[in-house]
């Protein structure tokens, strides 16, 4: 017994030696000043891995072309935040503690679902290191509104900012599609249904504002505790009987966000519009729709599509080349490069600062925040003092034979 | 004791103990004769409270809206009414609350998913004859391997821990219900799995309500399976067996009762109803997922305990019933609160009859 004991030591051992021995150091040649890290976190397990790899990959991608800044090797390491499939804030805030307690690690790109930023914000506020988020969305993450529960200043205990996102923030996700609907389908009366969570409710209750805003009417409005709730038929009729002409879902893949739009069959002709935010922009709601996929199914993305503009063509190419598994390019795929490409060029400056020695995190926040103009792939970047782009783009998506395709964009001043 | 008699179909004996569970009885009978009628009187107020409330969004929705939801209603109790004639029947025959049965039910779900292509369905094919009876061997074959898996489940993590203490089985059976999650999860990963979309859509205009062709199979075919059961248990000889064994084992034994084997029976049609749960839930709602069986399981063996745990009946009105206030709470009111509704409902019935809707007096040991 005793020697199995020993023997099964001994490989332990001879198998950790072998791991650290494959650690070894990348690139950089010259005068190496040392390892500076960019995290990423994203959800990229399970079912929300074709939303959570694009911006990893991205990320990735970033940090493979500019591997040594001013002596630096730059190495990039990706968290995962979903437990069973789904994002989890918990393991979020996990994740960043750990992210904390990485003195190499000065900047994150992340989080991909608003919630998971709301729980992970103070943790890497405490320790101002900067984060960049290419996908949330929830505008209380950022802005102060009467009914934010918390408010943006509570996520932060130190009183100074360290998160930035260049997605546009719901109050322009939600009032969009409902001027897409009003003003290109030609709809009035729309029924909007929620999945009860930060993101979901959020974006729905804004789109709901802005239908009434512009004489719209919201026939029936339900928010769902969408673990338990498997038939969504009942609330699909009541919204029929109410005239509904189109139904908003607050919600994304995940928590069953296209499954209402399968169950519509049957009940709704196959004609009357399905929308929803970004959440529901990826392969699992067309899969969940099945047969009543049709071209009647739109969302919006709160980022611009970076293959509509030509210039970015070589760097598509190319990205495609090196990463080549479908959930590599997505929606966020470029936002996330570009949110990577905004911490690099603040390490660049804050090395600078630092007078060419390893920067603070604080030197990081400051100069993220004095990133002024900066043309990257999906639009022109500068941040207000909430953290939010002075500009962002409102892209429109809608499925057409098989897979999402591009309608639109446009420029949202804040 | 009278009203105990008059319910022959509840898996636990209840008309015959010993002498002193009939003094008891008799005791707890006498003190519940005075309050329990104001108890009643309660929970008929509350009830009636609600109806009111009820009725007059009925009336602001019309007839016809009504007529629709109350089809949608039937068709989810109706899956859910199969789902807790599992967990009762277990329960019922050897105290076990089977928490693994959910699973088994998402388990019918996912394979029946997988034999629909197997058996030539497929979404986009007309439905006729032959696809019918294609998907009657769906059916068959899903509910058959749902019997044998849980029959092993029972032999490998119940049969051996018969005579541990009772928190023992309990445990193993919580073990049993994550392990399969498990499995599933590997199976299909953790998405939303898609589930074809085999039936016809169109159905048939009734006082303006539209009655679909899914609501009718699923009600029909709930309807047959829960009849089937109740005459079997009633009627033939292994459900005789079936309910001595639940109502005194060691007495069974002695009258030459296979005990082993009539348990391991239970489990079978238990997960025969699964199977077929599964099939229609996936045929129903067209979608599925690693831990539908938690969520789907916990509403079913709330319903179990609502109808009256250990009773059969009980368990399909308990599963109907929730499925109902599900329904009608969607469609008439808040969907936020249906979760909070369904469980203050289950809390109050259980404060004023302890034994749930239909009754069930568990002998203690």
């Amino acid at each position: 017994m005793q020697r199995r004991w020993f023997s099964a030591a001994a490989i332990l051992a001879g198998a950790l030696v072998a791991a650290a021995c494959s650690q070894a150091p990348a690139g950089g040649g010259g005068a190496n000043k040392g390892e500076i890290i960019i995290a990423s976190d994203f959800p990229t397990s399970g079912a929300e891995r074709s939303s959570g790899r694009g911006p990893e990959a991205g990320v990735a991608y970033a940090v493979s072309l500019n591997s040594n800044i001013k002596g630096f090797t730059i190495t990039h390491k990706p968290y995962d935040d979903a437990v069973n499939g789904a994002h989890d804030p918990q393991k979020g805030a996990q994740n960043f503690t750990d992210m904390v307690g990485n003195s190499k690690i000065l900047g994150v790109v992340g989080p991909f679902n608003s919630n998971v930023a709301r729980a992970t914000i103070p943790v890497a506020n405490r320790a101002s290191l900067v984060m960049i988020s290419p996908a949330n969305t929830n505008e209380c993450l950022t802005q102060t509104f009467s009914y934010c529960d918390p408010q943006p200043s509570a996520l932060r205990p130190t009183g100074k900012n360290n998160y930035f996102r260049i997605a546009a923030p719901d109050t322009v996700q939600g009032p969009a599609m409902a001027d897409f609907a009003i003003d290109t389908l030609k709809i009035t009366k729309l029924a909007v249904w929620s999945d009860n969570e930060t993101f979901g409710k959020g974006v729905a209750d804004n789109f709901a504002k802005e239908i009434t805003k512009k004489n719209g009417t919201v026939v029936a409005r339900s928010d769902f505790d969408w673990k338990s709730t498997n038939d969504f038929r009942p609330f699909l009729q009541k919204a029929k009987d109410a005239g509904a002409q189109g139904i908003y879902a607050g919600a994304t893949s995940a928590t069953k966000g296209c499954i209402p739009r399968a169950q519509m069959k049957g009940i709704f002709t196959t004609d009357i519009p399905y929308m929803g935010p970004d959440g529901i922009g990826d392969t699992q709601c067309i899969k969940d729709a099945g047969d009543n996929a049709n071209t009647n199914m739109y969302f919006t993305n709160a980022a611009a599509e970076a293959a509509q503009d030509p210039a970015n063509t070589a760097l598509i190419n190319d990205f495609k080349s090196k990463y080549t598994s479908k959930e590599d390019l997505g929606a966020y795929t470029f936002p996330g490069y570009d949110c990577a490409k905004i911490l690099l060029d603040a390490i660049s400056r804050a090395i600078d600062t630092a007078g060419g020695n390893m920067p603070t995190r604080e030197q990081v926040v400051a100069a993220v925040q004095a990133t002024k103009g900066l043309k990257l792939s999906t639009g022109t970047y500068s941040f207000d003092n909430n953290g939010d782009p002075t500009s962002a783009t409102m892209a429109f998506y809608q499925y057409k034979g098989g897979d999402w395709s591009f309608v639109k964009q446009f420029s949202v001043g804040q | 004791m009278e009203g105990a008699r008059k319910r022959p179909l509840s898996i636990r004996g209840d008309g015959m103990g010993t002498i002193g569970e009939a003094v008891r009885r008799r005791r707890s009978a006498l003190r519940s004769g005075l309050t329990g009628r104001f108890l009643d009187l309660g929970l008929i107020v509350v009830v009636a409270a609600f109806l009111i409330l009820l009725a007059t969004r009925v009336l602001e929705h019309g007839p016809s809206f009504f007529l629709q939801i109350l089809t949608f209603a039937i068709a989810n109790g109706g899956i859910y009414a199969l789902i807790a004639l599992g967990y009762t029947m277990v329960y019922g025959i050897i105290e076990l609350i089977n928490f693994a049965h959910g699973d088994v039910f998402a388990f019918g779900a996912f394979l029946s998913a997988s034999l629909i292509p197997v058996f030539g369905l497929g979404e986009d094919k007309p439905f006729g004859v032959l696809p019918a009876l294609a998907l009657l061997g769906v059916f068959v074959v899903t509910m058959l391997v749902c019997g044998v898996l849980n029959v092993s489940i029972e032999r490998i993590a119940y049969r051996p821990l018969r005579h541990a203490p009772r928190l023992a089985p309990l445990i193993t059976a919580i073990g049993m219900s994550f392990f399969l999650e498990g499995a599933l999860f590997l199976w299909k990963g953790p998405s939303n799995v898609h589930y074809p979309n085999v039936l016809p859509s169109a159905g048939f205009n009734l006082f303006g309500a539209e009655i679909g062709t899914k609501e009718i199979i699923v009600i029909v075919t709930a309807l047959v399976l829960v009849v089937a059961l109740a005459l079997f248990v009633e009627r033939s000889r292994l459900g005789k067996a079936m309910r001595a064994t639940a109502q005194d084992r060691d007495a069974s034994l002695l009258m030459g009762i296979d005990i082993d084997q009539t348990i391991a029976a239970t489990f079978f049609i238990g997960a025969l109803l699964a199977g077929a749960g599964g099939t229609m839930y996936g045929l129903y709602y067209n979608t599925s997922v690693f831990d539908l069986g938690f969520s789907a399981g916990l509403v079913a063996f709330t319903a179990a305990v609502f109808g009256g745990i250990g009773n059969i009946y009980g368990a399909a009105i308990g599963g109907l019933l929730i499925g109902m206030i599900q329904s009608f709470w969607d469609g008439y009111f808040e969907s936020a609160w249906t979760q909070v509704v369904i469980f203050a409902v289950l809390i109050l019935v259980l404060v004023f009859r302890p034994t749930g809707i239909l009754g069930m007096r568990v002998p203690e040991k």
